[in-house]
């Protein structure tokens, strides 16, 4: 059994014992070693809620989530969590950012195999040119390249990704994308990653776990991604797998959202009152509301 | 160009860093940069402020005047001014005594044939000023008596005649009284309200003459101006001529180097004597040389007396509030730390953080010198404070047992807005920072110090800029209480003086202590901005 991460019908619920909501129901997943997965699923389903599950920064309620067979008692280096806020320690610059985790992880490194280290992972997230910058001199993309920098710095067995580009202009994300898998390429780990955004995960990933709406969310079917690497992106359109993948995914997850309207069904429906207005008629040009569109989220197509 | 334009970025840089912001505007304006826009910032933030100075100064010197005091009208700015120049030229005489002292050789000669050159001048004009006094106040006075002729003959008119007139009303009554016929209520009755009437008419004539009296007081007491101005002349003249001779003294018979050289030559004599004598003379000689040989050697270590000069008073307060800021810091940082780490702790603090926050130094101030002197009952022989007065740099600061109360007073006042700071600073530090630091799995102490102190010293600093602006305050009033050398003590020293410009003196301080608590809290500001990043919570 080579499975490197592993979580066995786990829980997370919230809220005194009176009125517990449940997060997340039920999860079954198992990671690969050198494994690529991707967990998709809509904005608030508990996505983040995972992510601290599988670093250890937050215990199931019930079941258990295991690291190399045992259960992880609390987050550490060997799973590299990069955060979704970029988490970067906003009074030290890019290079020390980077200095501290290694010092973390290393703490017996000498002062210049350090330097060393440090400007090896932040050259690999090509920030070279913004070694002494501080975060807030940063664009987003720098700094989520900084926190990935940092990530990577610790060596970790497993690198957990938190939709590390969904504050991305398509273009820096492109990149990103690239730079992510041209790392993972070349030393391989296993990566577990969140994303909202069906293409990416197709693009990138071995296989495709979709989290279903909350609350009570859980992981749903997942899909398998046979396509050869490395993908192309820009024939990627082209490709009848991909194609196919694509659309079977967001057929199901707007099967998802759509379910779970029909389960919101429960609403207490309003009565249909509209203020009397007591005010002359104004000749004045009058709009019609354009009808809102309720067409979930945008983020899945 | 390159080069200018670098320069434009780093003054601004600058600006910006020490909250000079005002300047901002020149800097731009001198480059071109959209003048009017400039010029009406330097119009908003360096005009209008110094037109509201001219304004208060005007305001200042226009009822000055009608304020009137125990010791006079309040000072104007003119005179405020004057009092500064008085003490600032005490101190520089002061300085000159020590100096006196200590010189040798021949500039010690040019220095006393300048002295004395300048004391001939100057007793000139002590005699000029007194003629001048006494010129002015022979005028007045004749002023005032031809002021009052009038007012005194009617005065000694009145007074004789009303005294005429009760004497003979009451010869009126006693002969009236003679013909009462004993158990006539009637007549009783009637002669007696005929005494009342005159015990009133009496009382009128009374209150008459002091009303005129009253008046005739009023002009003596008239103060001229002109009196006032030659009085100020002949106390400049005589101040100087005093301090003049002092330093001639100093100069020459008490310079330290001329007193050991008299002590040498006396020794020489004596020994030469010595050689000569036997008996009981003999010891008597040999017990004098030995007596002033001791006298020498203390001689010739001897440093001059010098009494406190505002300066000195004033670096010495300084000395004393950071003394008592670090005490405080050193007190508030920790506990605000694990206020700040450990809620239990927090809740363990409080009653206490909330009893002895509002109480006021007045109170902790007599406590603490009580503690402390009880701590150090003779200070001269004390081993810690004979360690510090050897300190290189703060020995002569002499710190003793007032001045150590003063700091404890000024850190048991002050610490507590760092404290709240610090704690508030790390009970808010961003979670997802904790987060990192449980990803990088960091020890307590990493966590403190590579997490959350630097994460709360923006909020930190904040608290000890506040701290440091009580600590001032609060020290001018200990100081002043108790009698520990600095500007308290100055102001203490003025208002037990009550000589004609203290009270200008003490106006003075209002601005000392102003100026020097402004630039405390800029360089707390530039420190405050040093450690600031983005996204830190402020206050």
């Amino acid at each position: 059994m080579n499975d490197i991460l592993q979580i066995n019908n786990a829980s997370v619920s919230f809220g005194p014992p009176s009125n517990r909501t449940d997060v997340l129901k039920d999860l079954q997943l198992s990671v690969k070693e050198n494994e690529f997965v991707a967990v998709i699923g809509f904005s608030g389903a508990g996505k983040s809620t995972l992510m601290n599950l599988l670093s250890g920064l937050q215990q199931p309620s019930s079941g258990e989530v295991l690291y190399k067979g045992e259960s992880i008692k609390e987050p550490g280096p060997d799973l590299g969590m990069m955060f979704q806020n970029y988490s970067l320690l906003p009074w030290l610059s890019v290079l020390d950012n980077v200095k501290l985790a290694i010092g973390a992880v290393e703490p017996k490194i000498s002062k210049s195999e350090l330097d060393e280290k440090a400007h090896h992972y932040v050259k690999m997230v090509k920030l070279d040119h913004a070694f002494d910058k501080k975060p807030h001199e940063l664009s987003g993309g720098m700094r989520q390249r900084a926190s990935l920098a940092r990530t990577l710095s610790l060596d970790p067995e497993v690198l957990l990704l938190d939709e590390p580009l969904s504050a991305l202009d398509a273009l820096t994300r492109s990149e990103l994308q690239d730079q992510i898998l041209n790392i993972w390429e070349k030393d391989k780990r296993t990566v577990v990653m969140i994303t909202n955004d069906v293409d990416e995960a197709v693009l990138m990933a071995d296989r495709i776990v979709p989290l279903t709406m909350g609350p009570g969310a859980t992981l749903a079917e997942e899909f398998e991604v046979n396509m050869a690497r490395p993908r192309d992106r820009h024939t990627l359109n082209d490709h009848p797998e991909f194609m196919r993948l694509k659309s079977e995914i967001t057929k199901f997850m707007m099967g998802l959202n759509k379910e779970s309207k029909e389960l919101a069904a429960d609403i207490i429906p309003m009565p249909k009152v509209e203020p009397k207005s007591f005010a002359p008629p104004v000749l004045s040009p009058t709009f019609k509301q354009n009808p809102v569109s309720r067409k979930g989220n945008n983020n899945v197509a | 160009m390159k080069l200018l334009k670098q320069l434009k970025y780093s003054l601004l840089k600058v600006i910006d860093l020490s909250g000079l912001t005002f300047l901002a505007p020149i800097v731009r304006l001198c480059y071109g940069e959209e003048p009017k826009v400039q010029l009406q910032k330097i119009g908003q933030w360096i005009l209008v402020p110094i037109a509201g100075v001219c304004a208060f100064l005007f305001l200042w010197h226009i009822t000055s005047g009608s304020i009137q005091t125990k010791s006079g009208t309040l000072p104007n700015p003119v005179e405020t001014w004057q009092g500064y120049n008085a003490i600032d030229t005490q101190a520089e005489r002061e300085g000159l005594k020590k100096t006196s002292y200590e010189l040798v050789g021949e500039e010690r000669d040019q220095m006393l044939a300048d002295a004395e050159d300048r004391l001939a001048e100057v007793k000139v004009q002590v005699a000029e000023t007194n003629a001048a006094v006494t010129a002015a106040k022979e005028a007045v006075d004749a002023q005032t008596k031809e002021l009052i002729a009038p007012l005194d003959k009617e005065y000694k008119e009145l007074k004789s005649q009303y005294k005429a007139a009760s004497k003979a009303r009451k010869a009126v009554l006693v002969t009236d009284a003679d013909s009462l016929k004993a158990g006539n209520v009637a007549e009783y009755n009637a002669y007696y309200e005929k005494v009342e009437e005159s015990v009133v008419k009496t009382a009128q004539e009374k209150e008459e003459l002091s009303i005129l009296k009253k008046k005739i007081d009023k002009i003596r007491e008239i103060k001229s101006p002109e009196v006032a101005k030659a009085l100020l002349e002949q106390t400049f003249a005589a101040e100087e001529a005093q301090y003049l001779s002092k330093q001639i003294e100093l100069l020459s018979d008490r310079n330290r180097a001329v007193q050991v050289e008299t002590a040498t030559g006396m020794i020489s004599t004596y020994n030469e004597e010595f050689l000569s004598l036997t008996g009981k003379a003999a010891y008597d000689k040999a017990r004098s040389i030995a007596k002033a040989k001791e006298r020498l050697s203390k001689m010739e270590s001897s440093s001059y007396a010098q009494p406190a000069t505002i300066w000195y008073q004033v670096k010495r307060s300084i000395f004393c509030v950071f003394t008592g800021f670090i005490i405080g810091t050193a007190i508030a940082v920790p506990i605000g730390i694990l206020c700040g780490l450990n809620s239990t702790f927090m809740a363990a603090m409080t009653p206490f953080i909330a009893i002895f926050k509002p109480v006021s130094p007045i109170v902790w101030l007599p406590i603490a010198l009580i503690i402390v002197s009880g701590l150090i009952p003779d200070p001269d022989n004390n081993p810690l404070m004979l360690f510090l007065w050897d300190l290189p740099l703060i020995g002569e600061y002499k710190i003793n047992p007032a001045f150590i109360a003063s700091a404890v007073t000024v850190a048991l006042c002050s610490l507590w807005a760092t404290l709240a700071n610090t704690a508030l600073g790390v009970a808010s530090i961003d979670k997802d920072h904790m987060n990192v630091a449980r990803v990088l799995k960091l020890g307590f102490f990493a966590r403190l110090f590579k997490i959350v102190i630097p994460s709360a010293l923006p909020l930190i600093f904040a608290g000890l800029r506040i701290s440091l602006g009580v600590g001032w305050m609060v020290l001018i009033a200990a100081e002043l209480l108790s009698s520990s050398e600095g500007i308290g003590k100055f102001v203490w020293d003025q208002f037990n003086n009550g000589a004609s410009d203290s009270l200008a003196k003490m106006m003075v301080v209002v601005f000392l202590v102003g100026i020097i608590g402004l630039i405390l809290d800029r360089i707390m500001i530039v420190f405050q901005r040093m450690v600031t990043f983005e996204g830190s919570v402020s206050v």
